[in-house]
């Protein structure tokens, strides 16, 4: 058997092991193969940690996107607009890069009631990119602790009359709690989805009404598959494991019910 | 972290029915030094024996388990239901080399009566289990453990379900801990992990008056646990995020930047 490629198995491995420890995992496996180290924190989606605004006060979320050497808070109503360092945009996607990030703050203030966002864009050949960041944490020290991070990157890609846009979207969705009955229960994960859209873009209005759209879009069917999957998958899985009810008793009640069945059909 | 120790962790963390998988990616990761894989063992048995690794015999239907309350050393384990001991290969997780095995001691009679009120009650609750009790510590106390497996790789999601009490018929307390592993990985990586200790007492001291003490503290706990997904779903989740916005409607984003005139939004600001 070819081995298989040792990316592709780091990615499997993150895959597999308790994802409330992604960037532990994530450093115990650029100590083992430092050559995967760009690759592994280019594509692995890690919690989004805040920084504070020394200009403005206010507080902006960093991720690989704005990682390495000169990181810069996000233009406008959410970071101090300071410039130099990073990857700086034309003048163009800056002008756009401040109204998303005004627009984000309304989007999170009616959502998430709170929380930091972020949003960078950065030029393209053929358009633009961008990534947008949002991270709200439950209140500790009540009776159940949680924490939410959405990392939105996107290619707005110019096409005639249309601008194609690419979306990945992964939410790291970590929740907790414990009682003397209860014990200690854990409940933590991330799930990433991805969109392509054409749509039409005659202004950077609409270019950000048309991302604001995407990722609000987006946000509804991953809290969706998040529920499911948190709440209904997860919960179903124990039931399946162990029956609260007798299991006898389940198979005597299914048997009547398809013999009643059986004597309605004759 | 030296390198032996970081794949150690890995194969710790392998979810339920999935050590194969990360034993591969484990593989994959240090062809340059394959001598790596082949320190594994103590690890592989540290992990069997925690995780209550089954195996099944030739010609048993019944599962038996790897546990360290059931391990007679040098590689080789006891299962009382079936009077056999066997052989664990911790890499491969198979079993051979089976032998009969008689139970003998002050337990002996202790842990028979307990699995003959086992076996009914683990029939009644749990679809696909392994169980067994073992004499333990020099024939003091007697070890009780029930494992429950789910496996579902083609849906992308496994479970595992373990209760372990230990007995002691001097005092009659009944001590243990159930823990519930459930993983679910499609386009993600999801996981659910839970731990409840058990302290309780039995006074009557027989396999009988065991066993119905753990159903009930297992019927308690799953109520519990079925609470905390609620309790999660309506407390945390919905701090997090709403699903709509109080209006109950969408944004409408060309009108984005008059929703600062129009309404208080709090300005951005990130601490309330």
């Amino acid at each position: 058997m070819a081995s298989a490629d040792p990316f592709d198995s780091a990615l499997d491995l993150l895959r597999r092991l308790n994802p409330k420890h992604t960037t532990k995992h994530l450093q115990s496996l650029i100590s083992l193969a430092p050559d995967l180290t760009e690759d592994l924190l280019s594509s692995v989606d890690q919690p989004l940690s805040v920084r504070r605004c020394k200009q403005t006060g206010r507080d902006y979320l960093l991720c690989d996107y704005n990682r390495d050497g000169d990181i810069r808070p996000p233009l406008g109503a959410a970071g101090g607009g300071e410039s130099g360092g990073g990857a700086t945009p034309s003048e163009k996607v800056r002008r756009m890069e401040v109204k998303a990030n005004e627009a984000f703050d309304v989007y999170r203030e009616l959502y998430y009631e709170g929380g930091v966002s972020s949003v960078y864009f950065w030029n393209l050949d053929d358009g633009f990119a961008g990534v947008v960041l949002l991270k709200k944490e439950a209140k500790p020290g009540s009776a159940s602790e949680g924490s939410w991070d959405s990392i939105h990157v996107f290619e707005a890609i110019d096409r005639a009359r249309m601008t194609q846009y690419n979306l990945t979207s992964t939410v790291i969705l970590s929740l907790s709690t414990s009682s003397t009955g209860l014990g200690d229960m854990d409940l933590s994960g991330n799930m990433t989805r991805q969109i392509e859209q054409e749509l039409p873009a005659e202004s950077d209005e609409q270019q950000i009404a048309n991302i604001g759209k995407l990722v609000e879009d987006m946000e509804l069917k991953m809290r969706n598959l998040l529920q499911e999957v948190y709440f209904g998958k997860a919960k179903d899985v124990v039931g399946d494991l162990r029956s609260v009810g007798s299991l006898s008793e389940a198979g005597r009640d299914r048997e009547a019910q398809r013999e009643l069945i059986g004597s309605m059909r004759r | 972290m030296a390198a032996l120790e970081t794949i150690e962790s890995f194969v710790e963390g392998a979810p339920p029915g999935e050590l194969a998988d990360v034993i591969a990616d484990i593989k994959a990761l240090t062809v340059s030094d394959p001598g790596l894989v082949s320190k594994l063992g103590p690890a592989f048995e540290k992990y069997n024996e925690e995780q209550f690794a089954t195996a099944k015999l030739p010609g048993s239907t019944q599962p038996v388990i790897v546990s360290s309350h059931s391990s007679l050393g040098g590689g080789r384990y006891f299962d009382v239901e079936s009077s056999t001991s066997f052989e664990y290969d911790h890499a491969t997780q198979k079993a051979s080399g089976a032998h009969s095995y008689v139970l003998e001691g002050a337990q002996a009679e202790l842990t028979k009566s307990t699995l003959k009120s086992l076996s009914p009650y683990v029939k009644e609750h749990f679809p696909n289990a392994a169980y067994g009790v073992y004499p333990i510590e020099n024939d003091s106390k007697v070890a009780i453990i029930i494992v429950a497996n789910k496996y579902s790789p083609n849906n992308f999601w496994n479970g595992r379900w373990r209760s372990l009490y230990i007995f002691d018929p001097s005092s009659g307390a009944l001590e243990g801990s159930l823990k519930v592993d459930v993983h679910y990985y499609e386009d993600g990586n999801v996981r659910l992990l839970t731990s409840k200790p058990i302290a309780t007492s039995i006074s009557s001291g027989t396999g009988a008056g065991i066993v119905k003490e753990m159903g009930n503290a297992e019927k308690k706990y799953q109520e519990e646990l079925n609470r905390g997904f609620t309790s999660l779903s309506e407390g945390a989740f919905k701090a997090l995020r709403r699903q709509l916005p109080v209006t109950r409607q969408k944004i409408e984003w060309d009108k984005v930047a008059s929703y600062r005139v129009g309404q208080d939004i709090g300005g951005g600001s990130s601490r309330r």
